[in-house]
């Protein structure tokens, strides 16, 4: 084992991981809030418009991300779509997460019980109305803790960009490992350093939950 | 422009490389399938050793990208003297990823059934071997398979990924096809219909099993 | 004194698929009396109670409050989303199930509709809401959220987020059906208060107790028919009809031991 690599290299390590961490909090925004719009035509929209989306959400879940990228990163160009490996890896995340987040939102919006949206609108309250303040707020709460795990599960795909030259973290690894052939050391490190990674954010994420939720907790 | 030529001529070159996307996914699994319910039942031991490996295993396979696991297994067999083909590090890889994913479904299958049946079993006087043997397991295993066929289809995602490691399955014949072609747009989207054809497949499978289970 | 409305039910039937829940259903509501609907389970209480603000579609017929048509502007002609709402505002709702907002404090949940419909400022919704709270003896749990608080609070809660829109008619569908019993009569006193004030009020129950004393009339329904309407007396001591008997024999089963 040799590990001194890591003493000359780790300001490039470290901008790598600042580029995962930019990747993955965009990739997992932008994923969210289309799979909200995706959620919302899923229930609001006429039926022709809900096929057509749900030939998107079929596509995207049935086929790799990998290959979701190259056709983006590669075949986009054909089509007039130019973007350079961290917008294409950016956008990519987008799209490959929409349509899971899409898939809890839709499920977390059935979980809303009938009667509270039927009170609103007993009361007079306009539907875009009832999507913003009860809708959203009750639905967003139970779906927390899937949205919080897929959201880890993103962070985790966010490597696969490397395969597009993305200068994040696996990619940063790699450069290292061919400088200096120390190739084991290299992505060994690298998995530790994910393993911890992912059991922090999870750790975080579960204390978010608990913030979020207080009010559902029955009274003692 | 699109060229549908390209399109129509990339499928067969793929479609054969979909024997190794098949290959390493289905031996995946079913690896997967046997060192998972091994790490399902340590998980559920009485002994505190076992049950901390098994946490632990599940914990690193789930927590550290399956490309990079991919990579360590790569090189590290070498280091460590054993010399296979890069096929059998990717099939491990994703078996052993696998069992972590299985294991889960399993214990949560069986954490599913009824506790009165062990019970019952028990009390018409099984013993604890054939009580699981002829009551739990086939029903866990019944009750676990649409969520199987489900892994099964991420796997299948999943194994694009030994691309890296130079399989020729179908993500790397797709790129090889669009290197020679230099039509990438034409290739890429045969390979996603490729994928996505193996993949309703499977779902529609899953949706059978699963409507045979219900009855 | 509130302003109370009158409705008017007139030939309505109602369709779920085949099944036809409401058969040429005809009722007359007078204004800031109470009417109680009764009935066996299924006979198509809720579903008449929910057609009087449209949240239910009614097929045939037609249902006028104040004598303006709730749903249709004419004949098969839908009435706007935005008409619909401005009639839904002078219409209160109190559901079985309560049907609290969960991440709303009780005083927030009586505020929500005052700001967002009636587009009053928070600090003013939030005092009247208060206000409100306090008219049905819930002054000291303005901050609990729904969970905190026990189901007789929580339809209290959801009566005053009706009252608080000033409805002039007051639709309740078994207010007291999810209550544990030693809860129900603080959620029919404050029931008792408000038809005291002269609201006009609709009551799907099966508290017949409360149908006896409170109602000036009670409806009688079956299978989606409108058996009979009359005077609590009329029903419950001198009824016209052999399936009206049935029920309250059932019903009486059920409740002596
Ligand atoms: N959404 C619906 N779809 C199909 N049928 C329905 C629907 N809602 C109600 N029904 C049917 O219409 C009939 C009347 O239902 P309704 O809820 O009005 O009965 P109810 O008199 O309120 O009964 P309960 O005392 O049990 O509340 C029932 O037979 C019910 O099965
Ligand atoms: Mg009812």
């Amino acid at each position: 084992m040799e590990l001194s690599i890591f003493a000359h290299y780790w300001p490039m390590l470290l901008k790598g991981f600042g580029m995962t961490v930019l990747c993955w909090i965009l990739g997992t925004g932008f994923g969210m809030a289309l799979g909200l719009i995706i959620a919302l035509i899923q229930r609001y929209s006429i039926a022709p418009v809900r096929w057509l989306v749900q030939v998107y959400v079929e596509i995207i879940r049935g086929t790799p991300f990998l290959v979701q990228l190259f056709l983006l990163y590669y075949g986009g160009p054909m089509v007039g779509i130019r973007l350079d490996p961290l917008p294409a890896g950016i956008v990519g995340l987008t799209i490959y997460g929409s349509p899971y987040f899409a898939e809890i939102f839709r499920s977390a919006f059935r979980a809303v019980p009938t009667g509270q949206i039927e009170a609103a609108r007993a009361i007079g309250m306009s539907e875009p109305t009832i999507v913003q303040r009860i809708l959203l707020p009750v639905g967003l709460v139970s779906a927390l803790p899937a949205l919080v795990n897929f959201s880890i599960i993103l962070t985790k795909e966010t490597v696969i960009l490397s395969i597009i030259t993305v200068p994040e973290l696996l990619y940063q690894t790699q450069r290292m490992s061919t400088e200096t052939f120390r190739y084991l050391e290299a992505n060994l490190v690298l998995a530790l350093f994910f393993w911890v990674f992912v059991e922090i954010i999870s750790r975080i994420g579960r204390r978010f939950e608990r913030r979020i939720t207080h009010y559902l907790i029955e009274r003692p | 422009m699109f060229s549908s030529k390209i399109f129509l001529e990339s499928f067969e070159p793929l479609m054969w490389a979909a024997r190794y996307t098949l290959l390493v996914s289905g031996l995946g699994i079913a690896v997967g399938l046997v060192i998972g319910a091994l790490i399902c039942m340590a998980s559920m031991s009485k002994s505190g050793f076992l049950r901390g490996f098994a946490a632990v295993w599940v914990s690193y396979l789930r927590g550290v990208p399956m490309l990079v696991q991919l990579l360590v297994v790569y090189y590290l067999l070498p280091v460590i003297g054993i010399d296979v083909p890069a096929i059998v590090a990717a099939v491990g890889t994703t078996a052993i990823v696998a069992s972590a994913y299985i294991s889960e479904i399993w214990r949560g299958a069986i954490n599913a059934l009824p506790k009165g049946q062990a019970e019952a079993a028990v009390a018409i006087g099984m013993a604890p071997g054939d009580v699981w043997r002829r009551v739990v397991l086939p029903q866990a295993v019944s009750l676990s398979l649409p969520a199987l066929i489900n892994e099964l289809i991420l796997l299948v995602k999943a194994s694009s990924l030994v691309s890296v490691v130079g399989i020729m399955e179908i993500t790397r014949a797709s790129q090889a096809q669009a290197g020679s072609t230099f039509r990438p747009l034409e290739v890429y989207l045969a390979a996603a219909c490729v994928y996505l054809a193996i993949n309703l497949c499977l779902a529609a499978l899953g949706r059978y099993l699963e409507h045979r289970m219900a009855v | 004194m509130v302003q109370a409305s009158s409705v008017e039910v007139r030939n309505v039937d109602k369709f779920y698929g085949p099944f036809q829940a409401l058969k040429n259903v005809s009722l007359s509501i007078p204004a800031g009396k109470v009417t109680c609907l009764i009935g066996p389970s299924g006979s198509g209480k809720s579903t008449l109670l929910r057609c009087m603000n449209f949240l239910e579609e009614y097929d045939r017929g037609e249902i006028r409050i104040d004598g303006k048509l709730i749903g249709y502007d004419a004949p098969g002609r839908k009435m706007s989303a935005r008409n619909l709402r401005q009639m839904r505002r002078s219409i209160g709702m109190v559901f079985q199930q309560f049907n609290l907002w969960p991440h709303m404090t009780a005083q927030e949940n009586v505020a929500e509709g005052l700001v967002r419909v009636r587009g009053m400022s928070k600090p003013e919704a939030m005092a009247r809401a208060a206000t409100e709270l306090g008219k049905v003896g819930l002054a000291d749990k303005l901050g609990n959220y729904p969970s905190r608080l026990s189901g007789g609070q929580q339809q209290r809660v959801a009566i005053a987020r009706a009252v608080a829109m000033e409805p002039k008619l007051m639709l309740f569908d078994e207010p007291t059906s999810a209550l544990d019993p030693e809860l129900v009569g603080e959620v029919l006193n404050v029931m008792k208060a408000l038809a005291a004030a002269g609201m006009t009020m609709v009551v799907v129950t099966h508290e017949m107790g409360f149908a006896a004393h409170v109602a000036d009339q009670v409806a009688f329904l079956e299978k989606g028919e409108l058996v009979a309407v009359d005077s609590p007396a009329g029903i419950f001591h001198a009824p016209k009809d052999e399936r009206i008997w049935n029920f309250l024999r059932t019903y009486n089963e059920r409740n002596s031991f």
